[in-house]
């Protein structure tokens, strides 16, 4: 998780390949004719808002593999879980007062006893303003209106951010130091039981994720003599996103826990002897990895409408190859890796229309030829083991 | 020499019950569900040859399958019952050319083409031949990797082979998302399955106690150590890949030729999880352990249909509190009997509040409306799959079966294989240089 030493090359590498894509974008432009700048303006914002979708979710994986050493097959579905959540969040408010308290006890009480764990508050006073803010505030949202998309996006957050630390108590917790096969197996298992648990739970149907915002009116500008169409949210994810990471890097960067975190992720062993509870900082991230996961979720949703108990699926493992490419274990990496991809995806598909039917088949590729060719990625430190 | 007898007379036991069931009337369920067992068993045993007794993590079986499924259809399906599908690209040599009875009465073995039992032999083992050879391909550069990368390279592509046939360049010959149908084959019959069972596994536990097997187990003990005993580790990692991926092109064309079938459905990750549960379930590195676990995950898939039957919401609610009350009781007893303390951890109350909980809500509001109403549980099964898998790596990693095998001998008693106290005595003064000065000697003789 070190970002100084490898900042220079990461910014190399993009500025390489950003200027690879706009030669590639000109030749294409010069040679058709039927390209034009507001379709080029139009692919950048829906590379840039799946660019960052990705990196959201990329961070998650990285992070949990850096700690732990362990590819969280089951991020996809804890994804799945935040857009699932938020859907139910919007579509069932107002509620009962009777329910909504139901739902505040357990809701509001699972999440203050995880985030006093996870956040060392250990004095009374912190926990009361905590506990106080955290049940009015469910409450609130909950009883008295419909919900919106930001509190839904905020509620969602907390309690899928709250799923995944109990995710990995459940089934990662009693294998660590298991063989690393064996954890990749229960992660496996997880993602499995996951999947088919929101079939139990949602339904298997796909259903409409209408969040009646005006980030979904389509807006438009032009360019020349052509108009680029375009909706709020294309605007709004880049936006967040970018919100999110600051947030994330204050917090890795800036913070106690922060600093334990990278120390974990150097060396478990070595920080658990210098007093960091080890357990804690895994959980951490977990929920951190799970918050991200939820954002990008909610937004996704948002941005393609739709949702059901499978959607987690190609997402996650295109995350991953973002994670992958920029080198798994790093963030400025994962980030870089999750826009690389979004540009690749959207940029390749638009300019070689033929390609569309290996839409899914490119991340695999990429995938594959990363971790043959450059198993460390772009900017990430060297795993290869040594005797 | 009694052991081959026994062998032979059990084989013969197991045709004779095999002949009777299927002679008699309403056990067409059970034959189909050992017909299952036979296929994916071979399956299981192939991915064991890799994850159990290699020690790599392969996630990519079910593209091998896939091709040997896609291969067996199109080698078994007449020309010109192939003409819906869409014309494109190759597609009048797929037409008219790819034809296995026009091959074969092309070389003059108009007997064999005249027979689809004799037919079916041969597109199954070039179903295999050409899973090999893809197995090759992806095996020689990615088993330079290590660990959960290699699972990863494997698992892409495994995918990457499953979305193949849907891409519009091959779809002239594998007919897009739509699939094959109407394969012929007698893999519906129990006896094509059951032979062919029986050889793999034949196969499989000759090459278990071959030189071959001792270096596969020696590269899954210490990759370095078996190294420096002179065992080839590329040679042999791709060896054991290509087997595999050979076998398992074989359970493709069969579970193909079973279904009557093929599309890339079939064939999906889900696949390779089931049989990663089954191995696992039985014994990572043990061929009976990994038959076994087949037999175990097959029966829950077809006999625990009930679970995913319509039940009223009740009966959900006190199931569900009875699998968490079930849950903290286990965790409990756990916990007691490698007394650990505290007995019950404050995260276990969470199973039992919830159990409770529910179980409150249940008996309350018996006879409202919204408790009475049927629901269906959809992928009942695939959770306590899934839940099985989780909870065999987390308290017995090893699996039922560990690494032993089922052997005659162990049936009966006598260890042939463990060596007597004599024995040993006498090994240990043959190899001790201090009791016997001339051993070491004649090895120095032998090496000069």
């Amino acid at each position: 998780m070190t970002a100084s030493k490898t900042t220079s090359r990461a910014t190399l590498i993009t500025i390489i390949i950003t200027l690879l894509l706009v030669a590639l974008l000109g030749w294409r432009f010069y040679s058709l004719g039927n390209y034009t700048l507001a379709r080029a303006t139009q692919d950048f914002l829906n590379a840039l808002t799946l660019g960052s979708l990705y990196a959201l979710i990329a961070l998650g994986y990285t992070m949990v593999y850096g700690i732990i050493r362990l590819i969280n097959f089951a991020h996809g579905d804890i994804f799945m879980l935040g857009s699932y959540l938020a859907f139910y969040a919007m579509a069932l408010t107002p509620m009962h007062w009777a329910a909504a308290l139901l739902v505040t006890i357990l809701l509001g009480g699972t999440v203050l006893l995880v985030i006093r764990a996870l956040f060392n508050l250990e004095e009374p006073k912190k926990t009361i303003t905590l506990a106080l803010l955290l049940f009015a505030g469910t409450f609130f949202l909950l009883a008295f209106r419909h919900m919106g998309w930001i509190e839904a996006l905020l509620l969602s957050m907390l309690a899928t951010g709250v799923a995944g630390v109990l995710l990995e108590a459940v089934a990662y917790r009693p294998l660590r130091g298991a063989p690393r096969e064996s954890m990749l197996i229960t992660a496996i298992a997880a993602s499995f039981f996951l999947e088919n648990l929101g079939q139990l739970l949602f339904g298997p149907r796909v259903r409409g994720f209408n969040a009646e915002t005006i980030l979904n009116k389509p807006l438009s500008f032009s360019i020349g003599h052509d108009t680029v169409y375009f909706t709020g949210i294309l605007v709004m994810v880049p936006l967040i996103t970018a919100l999110l990471l600051f947030v994330l890097n204050t917090f890795v960067s800036r913070t106690k826990l922060g600093k334990a975190m990278r120390a974990t992720a150097q060396d478990a062993e070595v920080a658990q002897m210098m007093g960091v509870n080890v357990n804690q900082v895994i959980a951490l991230t977990f929920f951190i990895g799970s918050i991200l996961a939820a954002a990008a979720g909610v937004m996704y949703s948002i941005r393609f409408g739709q949702i059901h108990p499978l959607m987690g699926l190609m997402p996650g493992i295109k995350a991953f190859t973002a994670a992958v490419i920029g080198g798994i274990g790093s963030l400025p990496g994962a980030v870089l890796g999750g826009l690389l991809l979004g540009m690749i995806e959207i940029y390749a598909v638009s300019l070689f229309p033929t390609l569309s039917a290996y839409r899914d088949v490119f991340a695999f590729v990429l995938l594959i030829l990363i971790m043959l060719f450059r198993p460390s990625g772009l900017v990430g430190e060297d795993l290869t083991e040594k005797v | 020499m009694r052991n081959t007898i026994l062998t032979i007379a059990s084989v013969g036991l197991a045709a004779l019950a095999l002949y009777l069931l299927s002679h008699m009337q309403g056990t067409s369920g059970l034959l189909s569900a050992l017909t299952l067992i036979f296929i994916w068993g071979i399956a299981a045993v192939s991915l064991n040859l890799i994850n159990g007794q290699l020690g790599i993590l392969s996630l990519g079986h079910h593209g091998f399958m896939l091709i040997g499924g896609y291969v067996t259809a199109l080698l078994m399906l007449p020309a010109k019952e192939r003409r819906p599908f869409r014309t494109r690209l190759l597609s009048d040599w797929a037409r008219n050319d790819l034809d296995l009875d026009k091959w074969l009465r092309g070389l003059g073995l108009d007997t064999i083409a005249n027979s689809v039992d004799l037919k079916f032999v041969i597109a199954l083992f070039l179903a295999g031949l050409a899973a090999a050879f893809i197995g090759i391909i992806v095996g020689a550069p990615s088993l330079r990797l290590k660990g959960d990368y290699l699972a990863i390279v494997t698992f892409g592509f495994g995918e990457i082979i499953r979305l193949l046939p849907n891409a519009p360049q091959v779809a002239a010959f594998t007919n897009g998302p739509l699939g094959i149908k109407g394969i012929p084959g007698n893999a519906g019959s129990i006896w094509w399955t059951f032979v062919v069972f029986l050889l793999v596994i034949w196969f499989f536990s000759r090459l278990k106690f071959s030189s071959y097997g001792r270096a596969f187990e020696g590269i899954r003990e210490d990759e370095i150590a078996a190294e420096a005993m002179g065992v080839g580790l590329a040679y042999h990692k791709v060896l054991a890949f290509t087997l595999s991926a050979f076998f398992a092109g074989v359970a493709g064309g069969l579970y193909a030729s079973y279904l009557q079938s093929v599309d890339t459905q079939t064939f999906n990750f889900f696949v390779t999880f089931f049989l990663l549960v089954a191995i696992s379930l039985g014994g990572l590195g043990s061929i009976t352990g990994a038959v076994l676990g087949t037999a175990i995950v097959i029966l829950v898939r077809i006999y625990g249909g009930f679970l995913e039957e319509s039940h009223t919401a009740f009966v959900g609610y006190i199931s569900g509190a009875a699998v968490m009350l079930a849950a903290f009781a286990f965790s409990v007893y756990i916990r007691k009997s490698r007394r650990l303390r505290p007995v019950v951890e404050p995260k276990h109350y969470i199973f039992g509040g919830l159990g409770i909980l529910l179980l409150l809500v249940a008996l309350l509001f018996q006879g409202q409306p919204w408790m009475t109403q049927k629901v269906q549980f959809f992928g009942m099964r695939r959770i306590l799959l899934a839940v099985i898998l989780i909870l065999i790596m987390i308290y017995r990693r090893e699996g039922l079966m560990g690494r032993a095998e089922l052997a005659w001998n162990k049936v009966f008693g006598s260890r042939e294989d463990i060596p007597s106290d004599e024995q040993r005595d006498q090994d240990a003064w043959l190899s001790n240089p201090d009791l016997n000065p001339g051993a070491a000697k004649e090895d120095d003789d032998a090496s000069a």
